[in-house]
């Protein structure tokens, strides 16, 4: 038949009522099996400070309510904190065999070296706690929770920059655009706290003597996800949220009267185009409004005991270091924040590692031990989760001169270490295990994309479940290409 | 094997089910038989052959069935037979009835008939009462008919309470009445599933089809323990589901009773039980707060909508904890000192749903916890940096299910903590800021640590470590090779150096501290005679590493 004919017989009234009337039938049937088919936005936005979990989540009773992330941007060196290889000592200087290397791709940074000299760590390890677990001399205070610590060695990624690595491990995906954890759990799990937001960012300075990787705001962002799920980061200097006072002569009555127009207006707004991003804006408008108050009540450290300050160490009355911001996050999750993410950066240490590597962990040793002490005492380790961790870790073998107290070490995806603590988590164990080189996986390899689903697992999540539907996908953080799966190994 | 074949039990089991066609077809024989005594009803029995042709196959099947079934065991003999008997009776008039009216006698297949409804009248009450207990159609009957239809005194509103709970007998005040209320109905005099019976000590130690119930000492061995502590979901969780279940304040006596030899004729006080143990008898028998029942939750659609509504107006969160059970979490402490013990008690409807609370922070009292009675399920509690003190632990007490307790910064003290012995679900407890002193908290964990059963379980393991080694083979290949001798090493040439013909293993020489192989006797004195000739061709045929030693 003449194409042309044939596709005029197609708009033909019979060929319409033929495919429509199985059409109505298959969208019944999809309705009947996926009741949001035709969820709409409501007509009444859910405007309220806090916002509900989603319907039928938490999928599970959870074993942990609250997440304090504490992020290691720049990558930490395993070798040198937590992956104890001593056969390594007899190796200084020799060359790294191909057999181990077997064709890992190299950065621009060292792939002009001619050799790779493996360069063993300078600092010594001890066993510590009633689980004998190796921590190295650096980490002297962290070492002394370690019964308290489930730490995985055989974590591993595929990217090896650290845009795409932070990217990957903090949103599922090396290309941006997707919505980080915190803001899958708050859009998941929903808020509990009516004056502070579900997801709180802070991004504490850090004692290295070098300049840093850059943060993007992607890393804690909402992506695809209402924008009201992003995080919201308080800054570590002056004003923790800028603009948040009431300037001269406005009071507070006026305040909340503009803001009651401003919402009117809002609302008409969305009634005539549906847009979510309308919501999101009158909800911020509130959170603003409320944490007018509460943000000063949360950093006025004045009614801690000095035995809970003592924890954390000296740095903690200090506003803008980690100690300070850990013992916030403490703070933010008592009075109901669901996610607080604490972004370290600057251990990316190429070289100089042992000039620079001890002032980092200085910066987080006692601070890390003092929040899970202080967690512990309130009875809250219990319920919150506690993950510590980089984006990828480094090489074993130097980048630039090699001597004998002085090395560098280049980014190295395919083994790291991260530590868990907390709700649900088994401690005093490790997880996992590293050759000798501290460069392959030997056994229970941990992808990252299986951490953030035992992390959503230990929330009440299946991340198999928890999905938006954006460019014709169903989005999930753990991703849709490779299958992944919480690790069993490290759960209580 | 010494039971019943599944087979068996398959036929027997379909007894129950098949045996109601007869029964109702029988009974409506009969009524359409006397229906047809009135003239406007005269063909009312019309049919009735065709109905017999179903009913007699149908009721000998039946009564075959229920002859497997009395083989799987279980039942009170007397009640059986006189059920059998007449199980059979009716089957067996059935059938004669079936050939009277189809030899047409008309009168005689009515006679017939009559005597098969009163016997199956018969037969029908003694297997209702195999399956349910003699008593089970009186027993709750009108309080007047009660005494009368079951020619029995009703049983007794409550137990009397004795003044001093630990002069009570053991076994029979104590754990008794704990089997009386959740195990005898099946397992008692007048039913014995599995043969067992758990109405006297000599029966819980001879046992049944498993073995028996309980080994004297031996809580962890006691097969009435095990079943009980299977998760509800295992097919041999004992009660079966459906059926009530047992306190946990009940297992853990039974099981204190079991590891202290099961007694049967000891006093309480003469067992010396420990603090936990002695609150739950004195909670039971005395005059302290009983151990709530556990009360069913409200399903998850009902409480929903109500919790949404509340979280809402309280400005606290209200949350499922799961799409798949009844149960509810609370936090309040969001709330902070905006929330009080009026808010506390808005709660209400939800009470019985509430697995975690959390309080923190708020202005909740002593008094507002006295509403915790309501909330027998919850797990998990919150109520630390609330105005909340030892008093207030009184409305904690009821909680059988709590295994979390979090009191810091509170003005609970040493006696405070001493009555939360009671509570046997407690795992945690957090008294960071309170008044109780270290070495109370310390006495608080000996006192809830049974000493001896962990001592058992090290004993277990120990064991079970050996039986792991003993199941190892060792076998050991030595670490030292044997020195190789000169008969056992090979030449380390393949032709003679001096015919060029392949070497004879037994005809060898070392030289210059090399095995040299030769063909021949002959080939091997010649060499020997002088080997200068020979040793270029040697050279070239020996493998590169094994050079000749320099000669001295």
């Amino acid at each position: 038949m003449d194409p042309q004919k044939q596709f005029w017989q197609t708009l033909t009234r019979r060929a319409f009522f033929k495919t429509s009337g199985l059409a109505a039938g298959r969208i019944a049937l999809g309705s009947l099996m996926f009741p949001d088919l035709f969820r709409t936005a409501s007509a009444q936005p859910r405007s309220g400070p806090t916002h509900p979990p989603l319907p039928g989540l938490p999928h599970f009773a959870p074993k942990a309510r609250r997440l304090i992330y504490l992020f290691m941007n720049g990558a930490p060196s395993q070798i040198d904190l937590w992956d104890y290889k001593p056969k390594l000592g007899e190796l200084f200087d020799k060359d790294l065999p191909d057999s181990i290397r077997n064709g890992q791709r190299l950065t621009t940074m060292t792939s002009g070296q001619k050799r790779f000299p493996i360069a063993p760590s300078i600092y010594k390890f001890a066993p510590h706690g009633q689980c004998g677990t190796m921590v190295s001399e650096l980490l002297p205070h962290t070492a002394q929770v370690v019964d308290d610590l489930a730490v995985i060695r055989s974590v591993y990624t595929e990217a090896i920059n650290h845009d795409p690595a932070s990217t990957y491990i903090l949103t599922g995906n090396q290309i941006p655009g997707k919505p980080s954890i915190g803001a899958w759990l708050s859009y998941g799990l929903g808020s509990e706290a009516e004056d502070l937001p579900a997801f709180v960012v802070m991004t504490p300075r850090w004692s290295a003597k070098r300049d840093a990787q850059a943060l993007y705001q992607r890393l804690w962002g909402s992506g695809f996800l209402p924008s009201r799920h992003q995080g919201v980061a308080l800054r570590s200097k002056g004003d923790p949220v800028l603009f948040l006072n009431n300037p001269a002569g406005v009071d507070p009555a006026a305040r909340r009267t503009m803001l009651d127009g401003l919402a009117k207006l809002n609302q008409v707004g969305f009634e005539r185009s549906g847009d979510p991003e309308v919501e999101t804006r009158i909800a911020q408008y509130e959170m603003a409004f409320r944490m007018q108050t509460s943000i000063p009540h949360l950093v006025d450290i004045s009614d801690e005991p000095k035995s809970v300050l003592d924890l954390y160490g000296p740095e903690v009355t200090q506003p803008g270091t980690f100690a300070a911001s850990a013992l916030l996050a403490r703070r933010l999750i008592e009075r109901g924040v669901r996610v607080v993410q604490l972004l370290h950066r600057e251990w990316d240490h190429h070289g100089d590692l042992p000039r620079d590597l001890p002032l980092q962990c200085r910066d987080v040793d006692q601070a890390c031990k003092g929040l899970i002490l202080d967690l512990k005492q309130r009875g809250l380790l219990d319920e919150t989760l506690v993950v510590w961790g980089g984006e990828f870790g480094r090489t074993v073998y130097c980048q630039g001169e090699l001597s004998r107290d002085n090395y560098g070490r280049d980014h190295h995806p395919r083994c790291y270490t991260m530590w868990m603590a907390g709700g649900g988590i088994k401690g005093g164990i490790v997880y996992g295990e590293t050759d000798d080189f501290s460069y392959n996986i030997v056994r229970d390899p941990v992808h990252i994309r299986d951490m953030n689903a035992t992390i959503l697992s230990l929330m009440g999540i299946d991340h198999n479940r928890l999905t938006y539907n954006f460019q014709g996908l169903d989005q999930k953080l753990t991703g849709t290409e490779a299958r992944a799966v919480p690790v069993k190994g490290v759960l209580a | 094997m010494s039971g019943p074949l599944e087979i068996t039990l398959f036929f027997g089991r379909l007894h129950p089910l098949l045996v109601h066609l007869p029964i109702g077809l029988i009974v409506l024989l009969a009524a359409l038989e006397i229906l047809a005594r009135w003239p406007r009803f005269r063909t009312a029995n019309a049919n009735a052959g065709l109905i017999l042709l179903l009913t007699v196959p149908v009721a000998v099947v039946s009564v075959v069935c229920g002859w497997l079934l009395s083989r799987a065991g279980g039942y009170q003999d007397q009640l059986l037979q006189w059920h059998k008997w007449t199980g059979i009776a009716t089957a067996g008039f059935c059938l004669i009835a079936g050939l009277l009216y189809a030899a047409d006698l008309k009168k005689l297949y009515r006679w017939c008939l009559g005597s098969c409804v009163v016997v199956l009248v018969l037969a029908s009450h003694f297997g209702g009462s195999l399956t349910h207990g003699s008593d089970y159609l009186v027993r709750y009957a009108p309080g007047p008919f009660r005494a009368w239809l079951a020619g029995q005194k009703p049983p007794p509103a409550n137990e009397t309470k004795p003044g001093d709970p630990a002069q009570l007998q053991a076994f029979s005040s104590v754990i008794q009445p704990i089997l009386k209320e959740d195990c005898i109905s099946c397992h008692g005099p007048e039913k014995a599933k599995a043969k067992l019976r758990l109405d006297s000590l000599e029966a819980m130690l001879k046992g049944g089809e498993s073995g028996p119930a309980l080994v004297a000492g031996k809580a962890a061995e006691s097969l009435v323990l095990k079943r009980i502590r299977l998760p509800d979901t295992e097919d041999d969780h004992m009660p079966p589901a459906g059926k009530p279940q047992p306190n946990p304040g009940d297992v853990a006596l039974l099981e204190w009773w079991i590891s202290q030899g099961a007694p049967a004729d000891k006093k309480i006080t003469e067992l010396k039980p420990p603090v936990n143990i002695a609150r739950i008898i004195e909670a039971r028998f005395g005059k302290g707060p009983a151990l709530a029942k556990t009360v069913p939750p409200k399903p998850l659609t009902e409480v929903l909508p109500l919790a949404a509504n509340l979280a809402d107006q309280l400005s606290i969160a209200v949350t499922a904890l799961s799409p798949n059970e009844p149960w509810l979490q609370c936090n309040a402490s969001v709330a902070g000192k905006d929330f009080t013990d009026a808010d506390l008690a808005k709660l209400a409807p939800l009470a019985s749903n509430l697995r975690w609370l959390d309080v923190a922070g708020t202005k909740v009292t002593d008094s507002g916890l006295t509403q915790l009675v309501a909330m027998p399920n919850l797990t998990r509690l919150h109520v630390e940096r609330t105005a909340i003190t030892d008093a207030g632990l009184e409305g904690v007490l009821h909680l059988s299910n709590l295994e979390y307790l979090n009191l810091y910064g509170t003005q609970v003290t040493d006696a405070g903590l001493r009555q939360l012995e009671v509570l046997p679900k407690l795992k945690q407890i957090y008294l960071w800021q309170t008044k109780v002193t270290p070495a109370v908290a310390a006495e608080f964990i000996e006192s809830r640590t049974d000493k001896d059963q962990l001592q058992r379980w090290q004993d277990e393991i120990e064991q079970l470590k050996t039986r792991i080694r003993d199941a190892h083979i060792a076998v050991d290949l030595g670490t030292t090779t044997t020195a190789s001798t000169t008969t056992k090493a090979s030449a380390v040439n393949a032709e003679c150096p001096v015919s060029g013909k392949p070497v004879d293993p037994t005809k060898t020489l070392v030289h210059e501290g090399v095995l040299i192989g030769f063909c021949c006797d002959d080939c091997k004195a010649k060499f020997l005679q002088d080997p200068k000739p020979f040793l270029t061709k040697l050279a070239a045929l020996m493998p590169k590493d094994s050079k000749p030693k320099p000669s001295q």
